[in-house]
């Protein structure tokens, strides 16, 4: 049996791991979200080589994963754990890759970019709604927590409300081309925050899988119900 | 076999409803209750009800009431001592040979009891056919008279017998291996091969359901994966049950798995259901290695 205890510490391990890729994130996006308000292109240039350790954190564990399903043959919750970790992982990859994105961009608005308070107000409101919700996950899949993971569907939706308030700013930022531009590249990177919650939702969304044994998508946007 | 040798008169009065992943008998039956008409038992299809079995008074099996349905591969899977192998052994009557033993409750064979009061023991022998954990091959008989062995008990015209061998031991996959060296003994094959001539045995006396007791925990990796694709083959025509330690076994050879602990059924479901989501917390428990 020494083996199968093994197996239970490197499994609750690997969870910790992966869940604590979330924080890297959050903290990469918390970066992120500085990096716009004070237009830092130098902080932006450390989030992207920053990246390298999140997808780190990805390579490993999802290494780890897959000799764990190799060697130890896991089934029932063991399995639906390791299923979800695996979704959890490529989540936290792409949360990151999309605080990337939104470095890549600070550059391009220049030194002195002809920025709209309001609109940055939004997006910093946007960003730290966001990071709310990747820690509300991280809780909700330690604790198995179905109810709370479930609830990050209603905290998505004020990210949203944002997003589109964002959009209905850009519209009427004026005729001046530069801010215009300006804009643009700023609705890049609320649409970027945005799909950040967006992953934190399919998170939950394996936390009723690991529980239930059946996967449940929170919210269809494909077949919305209003 | 002979549905006269069995007898179908008695009432299943007070056994317990059988569980059984894709029964058609106990689906839209709420409380295990007979139909008032039942409709024609499907061919090869065994049912227990309140099985109950006992080495003099140790009880092994309590009160099992399970289903093997005629085209599934149902797998029983448990710990050691948790009565899998004597609840299978009293499928063919062959738990009540070992001193001080016996069995309670309702076997039932296409609908008829085989512990019927009439029912011929030989006859359900060859109906239910069995293959052990390790190869048992007649030792001093060849190849072609171990298969042949239980044709001669049935009375199998001479000039059949050549016909049903050859095809028992095609059936069991391993005809184009000993095809030319059908009089030399049957202990001189391998593991693997010994094992597939049991299941020849088994199959030349036409049985409708094949009960299989660790059937490749003595065999390597290789001769295991020629049994297991020899289920899948012969599930098309014998019912199957296979008792199994190995649960990736059970995992990839059964279409149903009932898991049991202690003498009773905890659960029993579709393979799928048992290995990703059982319901029971003691079924979780054993697949994922946490006892057992």
């Amino acid at each position: 049996m020494e083996t199968r205890v093994q197996y239970q510490e490197e499994l609750e391990q690997l969870e910790a791991s992966a869940l604590g890729g979330l924080d890297l994130v959050s903290a990469a996006l918390s970066r992120t979200l500085e990096a716009i308000e004070h237009q830092d292109v130098e902080l932006a240039q450390i989030v992207v080589a920053d990246d390298d350790r999140i997808d780190g954190r990805y390579l490993e564990v999802h290494q780890a994963l897959i000799t764990l399903l190799a060697t130890q043959s896991p089934v029932a919750t063991d399995l639906r754990l390791i299923s979800a970790l695996l979704h959890v992982l490529k989540n936290v990859e792409r949360m990151g890759d999309q605080c990337v994105n939104i470095c890549k961009l600070i550059p391009l608005s220049g030194n002195e970019p002809p920025s709209d308070e309001e609109m940055v107000k939004l997006i910093l409101a946007m960003g730290a709604q966001t990071k709310t919700l990747i820690s509300q996950a991280k809780r909700a899949f330690a604790d198995r927590d179905v109810e709370l993971a479930r609830d990050l569907v209603r905290q998505d939706d004020v990210v949203d409300d944002l997003n589109r308030d964002c959009f209905r700013l850009a519209l009427e930022i004026g005729d001046d081309a530069d801010r215009r531009e300006w804009a643009m590249t700023m609705l890049l990177a609320a649409r970027a925050i945005e799909r950040i919650g967006d992953n934190s939702v399919d998170i939950g969304e394996q936390v009723s899988f690991v529980v239930t044994g059946l996967f449940q998508e929170f919210e269809d946007a494909s077949h919305p119900s209003a | 076999m002979n549905p006269d040798k069995i007898d179908t008169s008695r009432e299943a009065a007070g056994a317990e409803a059988p569980q059984g992943g894709t029964a058609p008998a106990t689906a839209g039956s709420p409380g295990g209750e007979q139909p008032a008409s039942p409709p024609a038992p499907a061919k090869r299809q065994v049912e227990l009800r309140g099985l109950s079995a006992y080495y003099g008074d140790h009880q092994a099996v309590k009160h099992v009431g399970l289903y093997f349905a005629a085209t599934d591969v149902t797998a029983i899977i448990g710990p050691s001592g948790c009565g899998k192998s004597t609840m299978v052994r009293c499928v063919n009557r062959m738990h009540e040979e070992i001193p001080g033993a016996r069995a309670e409750g309702e076997v039932l064979l296409d609908g008829g009891d085989l512990y019927g009061p009439d029912v011929d023991v030989v006859a359900v022998r060859r109906a239910v056919g069995m293959v052990f954990q390790k190869p048992n091959p007649f030792p001093t008989m060849s190849i072609f008279d171990n298969v042949a062995s239980g044709l001669r008990f049935t009375g199998t015209a001479r000039g059949e017998v050549d016909d049903r061998v050859r095809k028992a031991l095609s059936e069991a996959g391993l005809w184009e291996e000993v095809k030319d060296r059908l009089g030399k003994p049957g202990l001189g094959l391998s593991g693997g091969q010994q094992q597939r001539l049991c299941i020849a045995r088994a199959l030349a006396v036409d049985p409708e359901v094949l009960l299989m007791d660790e059937p490749c925990s003595a065999l390597d990796p290789v001769a295991t994966l020629r049994i297991e694709e020899l289920i899948g083959e012969l599930k098309q025509r014998v019912t199957i049950v296979i008792v199994t330690h190995n649960m990736q076994q059970a995992a990839r050879v059964a279409d149903t798995t009932a898991f049991m602990l202690g003498g009773e059924l905890v659960e029993v479901a579709p393979t799928d259901k048992v290995f990703t989501n059982p319901d029971d917390e003691r079924t979780e428990q054993y697949v994922t290695g946490k006892f057992g």
